[in-house]
């Protein structure tokens, strides 16, 4: 076994897409330098609770570990602009089951920046709390939505949770990632309560160009790029 | 004990030229003396008759309306088993007594009927009494209740179902008092404790302690072979020929194997030596029902000459003709060994015969210390197991489900079932809030609750679908979430080509358990379904598997079965080990293993640890030998690794076998030690078992998958019931995700706390390593060596076969990495 030679600097990874340049962060959210914003999909709010309704308790936590890193990106990148790529909420309804303590930290939140909630097939309707509610963003010729799809170059979005699973001297290793081809753009689920999918499933199928595809997986304290020819299944 | 059995008894009795043996006497007597009894006999000793013989008398004697009996079981195939051998007596008496069954297989509507029209006896499982339980007539169908039989004791005692088993009764004996237990079991180590067990619902009457005589002692005999035992390995394939043989020469072998994946392998091996095609049959727990039911019957029917076999034949209906018990591998525990050889001969005056096949060099040690043990008649069986909190909250809403309930009585009545008699009142509180509310510090779903409270005081559930959503969850055993596998054309796995479709389609070879898969890697090789097939790939509930050209599967597959080597036979085989005088009786190439080992190091002490070090190739190991069973070397693994990491030892991986664990990394073990950097005995010190195991906990795998058991049990998750369409409803959610959150917000919460429990016994096998610690303190002996020693070769040889653990664990990540930054600098 052989020990990492080549250390790569910094905790972050700077991905270049679109002719713009991005620096991933290892909590999933994607630091837009030119613009100061911070990009998250698929927070997921509230995931936990609506089990409850049906008689499963699930633990009341995921909205607020969501939210603590949430807080750390934005202290640590000093973003003033947060763009969510929809799936924010579990349900439309999730914005009601708020806690209060969970509601007053995302106040504070969406005070201290500005913010752009797209919707997503979990939270298709427009909400009341502070920030805009859009369905799609156009911004420098990128085009940002929920759900990831060909025919529009410069398209980030989310919907998919990917991650990947890299084998390489018998160990191997699955995570969220980023995963992106020259016009598309999938970013990791960010919600503490998401699951995540294998970019080579049948989901990705034609959505990305298997020979253009670069991925950086989410590690602890940085993010991987990661060498396509070593993705696997599972 | 006086005794008088109902005339129409006795007669039958002497018609057949019997007459009822003491220990049947004695538990007539018992229950004629309002005594609960509990029964320890060997197999053959008619157990069944004594468990019913006072049911018998009872209604010969009196009539009685509504159930009279209850007799329960873990087996289906058993309780179906003991109404045919019941019907026949009781037909041939006269008696008017009406037995049926209650299975998961009996049909719906007849299901029904039992519940307001029931027989006087009922045969059954402890999951159909909780289902039925928890219907608002249970009181009324439970409340004529004269007796209860439990069989097979001793195996429902130390799982959860004998939790959940344990509240049950305690329920079924407020419900009717005058009900009395009858307990059938194997010989066990603490025949008091289990004594308890039964006495402690029905304090209203003693119970009485019956011992059957033992029959003739066991014959048991290590396979004498001419060929090298292997150094490592679980396959025994040296000694298929001359196990082909053994079976060649008597009536119907029953082969115990340890694991499913040797089960397969000797299975193989079998056949490819069976020139004469001797039906030779497999039995293990991934083979279907619909198999395994073939099998069964093909033995009853005397059609088959050999079936290898798991545990999944541990227990079971009788099978007269079996005249011989091989147990291939690790016996592992002498109550255990015992009660296989059980199987055999079920004629009380002739000895059972059985032969123990050893398949690598430590194994050959194991067995003679099971020799030992088992002439020596010593009982090393499992404690009964206390009882877990997720079955409590199973019970709790079980009970709300039948009528609202007042906490106090049902407290009271919980800690008179053995299992719970320690449950402090304050933990009953918490059980009953994670049952309303999910038990949260943060109080999020009032409005959600399950239960709710009435002015009275009384818990009731919230609404009818609660008690739905219950019984579809019932019980205790948890399914491995299965995935097929599909056989399908390689697509080769040569470097660097591991991407691109898989061909789908195929044909089926039956199923596995799916976090099988998450263990290996595409390419790996293992045998399933009699052949060696190569993983291609998982595609939703499927895996694909391609014919491998290799002879030997890379992966075994082996996971050491589900048992570890008892404590006891662990004290035995160092006991062997420590003195060369015990050696003279072991193979000539073990003990001349063993002196060679005397000469270049030392041999492990009784009472202390070995630890040796030495470098090897371009890294340092070290390997140890505690004999606590490869749970707790594995959890003891994970431990040093992280302890020598932050004494900068650099540790990679380790590897740990039932008898010791190797552990191997960069920097120069021997030198660390020798220059006081590095203390063994603060290395071993118990310790570790605090902060860095709470640290572990946070993310092991095996916390994550006992806690998936705890959340299905306890109700926070919702079972997956195979082969039902999903409705919305039933999305599931990752458990993983859920400890996660749970873990890092409330560690104490109950369900954490079911966790850690299960995890100090089971998978992690805590417990196991806390006893092995504090034994060893201060006793660590250290060899250092130019080269591995010959105790060492077996567990180094296991280094690549078996599951490497390493603590740098995003270490694969980093190198793919690097592997495209080299690219891009042109140096591939």
């Amino acid at each position: 076994m052989t020990v990492s030679a080549v250390p790569i600097q910094g905790d972050a990874h700077a991905i270049a897409f679109s002719g713009e340049r991005f620096v991933a962060q290892p909590s999933g959210a994607l630091y837009w330098p030119s613009r100061n914003a911070l990009l998250v999909a698929d927070l997921h709010f509230e995931k936990m609770s609506s089990f409850a309704r049906h008689g499963q308790m699930l633990p009341p936590y995921d909205t607020g570990m969501t939210l603590n890193r949430l807080t750390r990106d934005v202290d640590s990148t000093g973003a003033q602009l947060l763009i969510a790529l929809g799936d924010s909420f579990h349900r439309n309804e999730g914005v009601g089951t708020l806690q209060d303590v969970d509601r007053a930290r995302l106040d504070a939140l969406t005070d201290r920046l500005e913010w752009i909630w797209l919707s997503g097939n979990h939270d298709p309707a427009p909400h009341k709390l502070a920030g805009r509610c859009l369905p799609y963003l156009e911004l420098d010729g990128l085009w940002l939505t929920h759900e990831p799809r060909r025919g529009r170059p410069g398209l980030v979005a989310g919907h998919l949770h990917p991650a990947a699973r890299v084998l390489i001297g018998g160990r191997s290793q699955r995570r969220p990632c980023f995963v992106h081809d020259q016009h598309l753009m999938v970013m990791p689920a960010y919600g503490a309560s998401t699951g995540t999918l294998n970019i080579l499933s049948a989901a990705f199928e034609g959505l990305l160009d298997r020979t253009r595809l670069a991925v950086a997986m989410l590690g602890r304290e940085r993010v991987y790029p990661v060498h396509p020819g070593r993705l696997v299944d599972g | 004990m006086n005794t008088e059995i109902d005339p129409v008894i006795a007669e039958w009795f002497a018609a057949r030229k019997w007459q009822p043996r003491q220990h049947q006497r004695d538990v007539l007597a018992s229950w004629q003396a309002g005594a609960s009894a509990l029964l320890i006999a060997p197999t053959g000793a008619g157990k069944t008759m004594a468990g019913f013989l006072p049911t018998l008398d009872d209604l010969a004697r009196n009539s009685h309306q509504g159930l009279h009996t209850l007799y329960i079981s873990p087996l289906k195939a058993l309780a179906v088993d003991v109404a045919r051998n019941l019907t026949t007596p009781i037909t041939e008496m006269g008696l008017k007594i009406k037995v049926e069954t209650r299975t998961g297989d009996t049909p719906s509507s007849r299901r029904q009927r039992q519940r307001f029209d029931p027989p006087h006896v009922l045969l059954t499982t402890p999951e159909q009494i909780a289902l039925l339980l928890s219907h608002p007539d249970a009181a009324r169908l439970f409340g004529s209740l004269k007796r209860i039989v439990l069989d097979e004791l001793h195996a429902l005692v130390t799982s959860k179902r004998g939790e959940l088993l344990a509240l049950a009764i305690a329920r079924l004996a407020t419900m009717a008092p005058q009900m009395r237990l009858t307990a059938l079991s194997a010989t066990v180590a603490q025949p008091e404790t289990l004594r308890d067990w039964i006495a402690r619902p029905v304090p209203n009457g003693p119970t009485h302690l019956i011992k059957a005589d033992g029959g003739a002692p066991p014959e048991l005999s290590i396979l004498k072979s001419d060929d090298r035992v292997p150094w490592a390995g679980h396959s025994s394939s040296y000694a298929v020929g001359q196990l082909y043989e053994t079976i060649r020469q008597h009536k119907t072998t029953l082969l115990f194997v340890n694991t499913r994946s040797q089960a397969e392998m000797l299975f193989q091996g079998l056949w490819s030596v069976n020139d004469e095609m001797l039906p030779i049959a497999l039995h293990h727990g991934s083979l279907s029902v619909e198999q395994r039911r073939k099998v069964e019957s093909a033995m009853v029917g005397g059609a088959l000459r050999a079936v290898v076999c798991t545990s999944t034949l541990d227990l079971g209906i009788d099978w007269g003709d079996v005249d011989l018990v091989v147990q291939v591998g690790a016996p592992k525990g002498s109550s255990r060994m015992l009660q296989r050889i059980g199987r055999a001969n079920h004629r009380l005056d002739e000895p059972s015969r059985a032969i123990l096949v050893p398949s690598n060099r430590f194994e050959v040690l194991e067995c003679e210390a099971a020799v030992d043990a088992v002439s020596a008649n010593h009982q090393d069986s499992e404690t009964p197991t206390e009882g877990g909190l997720d079955v409590l909250a199973q019970h709790v809403l079980g009970c709300a489900c039948a009528a609202p309930f007042d906490p106090e009585e049902l407290y009271a009545e919980i800690i008179r079932a053995w299992p719970y008699r320690n449950l402090s009142r304050p933990q009953f509180e918490r059980v009953l809030d994670f049952v309303a509310t999910g038990g949260y510090a943060l109080r999020a779903y009032e409005r959600y609750a399950r239960l709710k409270r009435t002015e009275e005081g009384l818990w009731r559930i919230a609404n009818p679908q609660v008690a739905q959503q219950y019984r579809l969850n019932v019980g205790t055993i948890i399914e491995e979430p299965m995935v097929k596998v599909r056989l399908v054309r390689g697509r080769g796995f040569r470097k660097g080509r591991t991407t691109g479709p898989i061909a789908r389609g195929g044909r089926v070879l039956g199923e596995m358990e799916e976090y099988f898969f998450t263990t290996i890697v595409p390419g790996d090789t293992f045998m399933f379904g009699g052949e060696v097939v190569a993983f291609e790939g998982m595609h939703e509930n499927e895996a694909f598997v391609s014919r491998a050209q290799a002879a030997d599967p890379k992966i075994p597959s082996y996971m050491g079965g589900r048992f570890p080597l008892s404590t006891y036979l662990a004290e035995r085989v160092r006991a062997i080990l420590a003195d060369p005088m015990n050696w003279s009786h072991l193979p000539d190439q073990t003990a001349d293993w063993l002196r060679l080992q005397h000469d270049v190091s030392v041999l492990p002490g009784a009472d202390s640890l070995l630890v040796e070090t030495f470098p090897r190739g371009n890294q340092h190991y070290l390997v140890c030998y505690p004999f606590e069973g490869r749970l707790a070397h594995q959890t003891l693994g994970m431990l040093l690794t992280r302890r020598l990491e932050r004494s900068r030892a650099r540790p990679l991986g380790f590897v740990a076998s039932e008898y010791a664990l190797a552990i191997w990394g960069l920097a120069d073990l021997s030198g660390l030690i020798r220059t006081g950097r590095l203390s063994l005995d603060e290395l071993f010190s118990e310790d570790m078992l605090g902060d860095d195991l709470e640290a572990w906990l946070d993310e092991s795998a095996l916390m994550k998958r006992t806690f998936r058991n705890c959340a299905i049990i306890s109700g926070l998750i919702e079972r997956r019931h195979p082969g039902k369409e999903k409705t919305g409803r039933q999305v599931t959610m990752s458990a993983d995700i859920i400890y996660d959150v749970l873990y890092q917000h409330e560690p104490d919460h109950i369900l954490i706390q079911a966790t850690r429990h299960d995890a100090a016994r089971g998978l992690l096998d805590i417990e196991r390593l806390g006893q092995c610690l504090r034994r060893i303190r201060q006793h660590v002996i250290h060899k250092p060596l130019d080269r591995i020693s010959p105790l060492a070769v077996p567990v180094m040889l296991d280094i690549g076969k078996e599951p490497i653990f390493g603590e740098a664990r995003e270490s694969a990540m980093a190198e793919a990495a690097d592997e495209l930054i080299r690219e891009a600098m042109g140096r591939q």
